[in-house]
């Protein structure tokens, strides 16, 4: 029953989420925004004033920023693309009944409890072209002869890099979809089993429409939160070899660190309004969805 | 279905992809544990070790002892609960005035606080250090509890307000027909029924507070300090201390993990319990 | 009813820990100090600690100062993370948003930045009052003063480490290699100690362990400097010959392939694995070495061709401008520069003293790799330091280098790219 008079009601139950939030955030941002229209660089303070859109046309001229704004793309694609497969995969195997279920979900967290810190350092060592145990498990295999240093080639860094955040996202999405699964009411697959649907009929057709709404705000806040993310590739490489796995939000992240923070501003304006192109769709079918 | 067959669908099926994918879930953190119990001069070693030969856990007894490890995690647990709680009662209180009432500006705000969360916290980091100054909590737990809580209620306001949305609407309605008030409805329909969904948001907000550095190197001091920081400050310019490192790893991993182990029973016991009453 | 009371009981919880919370900071607020009724006066020192031991170190000085000052000055030191450099960015956050420490530890890069926005306070006042003044060099203090681009000096010395190359005496017997005393010996040795020592035909040891990751500028200035280049122009045929070398090095796999991505740790691991005969750092991985490799290890300093240059890595401390205690903090990092905590911190991690005191005592003198370390302190210098440097040494110079040692950047446009990085145009 929704209520379209409802008066006060919802305000007052959004308002303290509101006010931490604003009163957080609103003046940092403010403050960005302005800093995207300066010629802010605390490394000459003395030399801060307004310079329009000088920024951003600075931006658009910079073929990094490109060349950033395309690996951010597919860093995203791929990046919440597997993780999201695998991590449905994962919920709906911890859904079933088996002996240990409750210590396999517990486990399949690890790779989200574990410290970015670890995380970037780890899968370094990881693939590390010397004494990295990737290196030596595929040349027992025999895939390869000689070690390939996955993250000084630039052809070899990103593909790693992804294959770790995709190890570090498939808890997120296998924990809510997995919560999401526990809504669907049991008398629907009854039905279907009566029906003598087999088993992808049944998930194409009772799962996955059940989660829909799930499904889609889990995938678009993971978008957002993948395309912010900068530890793990900051960690990994900082962006490197020759920039080869810089995406924009690690851009963002050496540029406000060398402090050119009008810079880093104007590109973290442009993200933003990327994000937010890339959500539209989502947006008017997640609205759709709820009230057409 | 004749019974070797239904076991080979099983295996196929359930068994193959299960032990695949923890396969790839679990090497890495096989691989910190042996990197935490390997002597150096095996880490460096011409050969690449599975089992270490000489298994040392000096490591652990240092973390405790000189290192007191312990004083880290109390601070990052204090932090991340506190901030699990704030959030998941305010984002509660908005996503379901969000999924079960129209009203005027909820789709803008919906947006505002998506965008919330769009933008690099990087660029953010000077002003908010002199507002936690201003507001006098900087070096508190409070600091990282406020600005975690900032970062984290959005997207829980959002995640909440999937799950209330894919909710039928049936059962909310037979309560209020049967003379239920708005709030007696959700307390006694809704909540039980949203338990899961609540653990799952609740372990996503937790997760996030537990790994997050970037604030807590700037909002806390040597009294505050969260694990990310103290697992920091072990690399140094003259290189990694894996085994220090690695192990504080470990044991930053192992109770969350016994934490979930009994949370996730919660996300079964949710669904029986609003289906009798439904 | 049940889960209401629970919620309930969860609120309680959460209401709890923000009194506890709150609790803390009052205690704080109570410590602090009033120089009139004779309570200490409270110096907050930041500071990072390359190991452990390092840092138990400093809090052991920390605490010998306290007692034996005799001024009633009570320091605080508090461990930051060195987190790639990213130390110095939660630093100037911090004394950007009004807070921060009174002293901290430092790294000349830095200097410009925080001079720019007046964060730093000027200590020619304090130095030239300083009975110590003449026991450190004046050269140092001329080398402070450029950091900060002023005839200031807001930076106070405290250790020095200079670059040498470390090698193994034993590879050098078995590949007939002498100790380069130029820089074409040096070449000619990298290549006659890459070696497939076991006969499978791959190669194992490698001549030199190159440093491609960030930082590796430090060794690399050394190659430019050796065909005579220099840094105030990188793109003179000179320095671009040098960054053919360095390019030349990787190319003929006289390195490992890791090369570009390899840091600090890797080429230590490598050299300590016997997987490089040769690699540049300071003395404050000689404990380590002689650890794992005891006498098989030695070093040299970088030879010279044309000309002769190593980089000279520095630690200093400063003093903040919003410090209200600026006296109490000058006898704190005089103590650092010149008293016991100049001898302890160096005697602990083997960095070269700045105090000519501390240098002359004996066990200083009779280091091995504090002799090549003195030995190459005539050719010791550093990067220019301009507001341009930071970001130079974090991302330009690495992504730079990672792209000519591909071969997509031939050494002639890859040190116009490094020119343009530093000095703009």
């Amino acid at each position: 029953m929704r209520d379209k008079k409802a008066g006060i009601w919802p305000y007052l139950l959004v308002a303290p989420a509101l006010l931490v939030v604003a009163a957080v955030v609103f003046v940092p941002v403010g403050n960005a925004v302005l800093m995207s229209f300066q010629s802010y660089d605390l490394r000459r303070p003395f030399a801060i004033g307004f310079i329009g859109a000088g920024n951003y046309s600075a931006v658009f001229k910079d073929t990094l920023f490109w060349q950033s704004v395309l690996r951010t793309v597919i860093w995203v694609v791929f990046g919440v693309g597997f993780q999201f497969v695998f991590g449905f995969c994962l919920a709906l195997l911890l859904n079933r009944d088996f002996k240990g279920r409750g210590a396999a979900r517990s486990v399949s967290l690890i790779p989200w409890v574990t410290p970015g810190v670890l995380i970037g350092l780890m899968w370094r060592w990881i693939y590390d072209g010397s004494y990295g145990v990737l290196n030596d498990i595929l040349m027992k295999i025999g895939i390869i002869e000689n070690p390939v240093p996955f993250l000084a080639r630039q052809d070899t860094v990103f593909p790693a890099v992804i294959v770790t955040i995709i190890w570090q996202g498939i808890p997120f999405f296998a924990l809510m979809l997995l919560a999401g699964l526990q809504g669907v009411p049991a008398e629907l697959y009854e039905a279907a089993d009566i029906d003598g649907a087999n088993v992808f009929g049944k998930f194409f057709h009772i799962t996955v429409p059940s989660l829909q709404n799930t499904i889609y705000v889990t995938t678009l806040l993971r978008i957002i939160w993948v395309a912010n993310s900068v530890d793990v590739i900051y960690n990994m490489t900082g962006g490197g070899p020759a920039y080869a796995s810089q995406t924009l939000s690690v851009y963002v992240f050496n540029k406000a660190n060398a402090l050119n923070l009008g810079y880093a501003s104007a590109m973290s304006i442009l993200l933003t309004l990327m994000l937010l192109l890339a959500a539209v769709p989502y947006l008017k079918t997640l609205f759709k969805i709820r009230e057409g | 279905m004749g019974k070797g067959k239904r076991l080979a669908t099983r295996a196929l099926s359930f068994c193959l992809p299960l032990v695949l994918l923890f396969g790839f879930l679990i090497f890495p953190f096989y691989w910190i544990f042996i990197t935490s119990i390997k002597p150096e001069s095996e880490l460096y070693g011409g050969t690449v070790t599975y089992w270490p030969k000489n298994p040392t856990f000096d490591a652990y007894r240092a973390l405790f002892v000189d290192y007191n490890f312990v004083k880290p995690m109390t601070n990052s647990f204090i932090v991340a609960a506190s901030a699990t709680l704030l959030t998941l009662f305010v984002a509660t209180l908005a996503a379901y005035a969000f999924s079960r009432f129209r009203f005027k500006g909820r789709r803008p705000l919906m947006i505002m606080f998506l965008t919330n969360n769009m933008f690099p916290t990087v660029l953010l980091l000077i002003p908010l250090y002199a507002i936690m100054r201003r507001l006098g909590i900087l070096y508190t737990p409070l600091a990282l509890i406020l600005s975690y809580t900032t970062f984290t209620i959005p997207f829980s306001v959002w995640l909440l307000n999937g799950y209330l949305s894919d909710l039928p609407m049936s059962l909310e309605e037979a309560a209020l027909v049967d003379g239920a008030n708005r709030p007696q409805a959700f307390v006694r329909i809704i909540l039980p029924v949203l338990v899961p969904c609540l653990v799952a948001t609740g372990v996503y907000i937790f997760m996030n507070a537990w790994n997050e550095y970037t604030f807590a190197v700037m909002f806390t001091n040597e009294k505050s300090r969260t694990i990310p920081v103290s697992l920091r400050n072990l690399i140094g310019q003259l290189g990694v201390q894996w085994d220090l490192l690695t192990a504080g790893g470990i044991i930053t991993i192992i109770p969350v993990c016994m934490m979930f182990f009994f949370a996730q029973k919660r996300l079964v016991e949710g669904l029986t319990a609003g289906a009798v009453k439904g | 009813m049940k889960i209401v009371k629970k919620f309930l009981a969860l609120i309680l919880m959460f209401a709890l820990c923000m009194t506890i919370a709150s609790g803390c900071r009052k205690k704080d607020d109570e410590s602090s100090y009033d120089t009139a009724t004779g309570e200490p006066i409270e110096i907050t020192h930041w500071y990072w600690a390359d190991t452990q031991q390092y840092s138990a170190k400093m809090q052991d000085i920390v605490k010998e100062f306290n007692q034996t000052n005799g001024k009633n000055i009570k320091v605080t030191a508090e461990e930051y993370p060195w987190d790639g450099g990213g130390y110095s960015e939660t630093l100037f956050t911090a004394a950007m948003g009004g807070g921060g420490p009174d002293t901290a530890s430092w790294k000349l890069t830095s200097t410009p930045l925080f001079v720019a926005n007046n964060l730093l306070a000027v200590l020619d006042s304090y130095i030239n009052g300083w009975k110590d003044k003449d026991d450190i060099d004046e050269n140092l203090y001329q080398v402070m003063r450029d950091a900060g681009g002023s005839d200031n000096i807001y930076v106070m010395p405290w250790n020095t480490q200079v670059l040498y190359v470390y090698y193994r005496p034993s590879m050098f017997k078995d590949a007939g290699v002498s100790v380069p005393k130029t820089y074409q010996e040096f070449l000619e040795a990298c290549r006659k100690l890459t070696r497939d020592t076991n006969g499978d035909g791959k190669v194992d040891v490698y001549g030199f362990g190159m440093r491609g990751a960030k930082g590796g500028q430090e060794p690399w200035g050394s190659f430019i400097y050796a065909r005579g280049g220099d840094f105030s122009d990188f793109t003179t045929d000179k320095a671009v010959a040098g960054m053919q070398d360095f390019i030349n090095l990787f190319k003929n796999g006289y390195v490992p392939p890791t090369a570009p991505t390899d840091g600090f740790n890797e080429i230590i691991a490598n050299f300590k694995s016997g997987k490089t005969a040769m690699t540049i750092h300071h003395i404050g991985s000689s404990v380590g070495m002689v650890e794992t490799l005891g006498d098989d290890v030695d070093a040299f300093p970088f030879p010279s061709g044309e000309s002769q240059w190593t980089s000279m890595g520095d630690t200093e401390n400063v003093i903040f401008e919003a410090c209200d205690n600026k006296d109490a903090a000058f006898e704190w990092v005089a103590y650092l520069a010149t008293g016991k905590g100049q001898e302890e911190w160096c005697k602990a991690t083997g960095n070269v003293p700045v105090s000519k005191r501390v240098q002359a005592m004996p066990e200083f003198q009779n280091n091995k790799f504090m002799k090549v370390s003195i030995e190459g302190a005539p050719s010791a210098g550093i990067f220019p330091i301009l507001d341009t440097t930071t970001e130079w040494i974090n991302t330009i110079w690495p992504n730079t280098v990672a792209a000519a040692l591909a071969g997509q950047k031939t050494a002639a446009a890859a040190m116009q790219d490094l020119q343009r990085g530093l000095y703009g145009g």
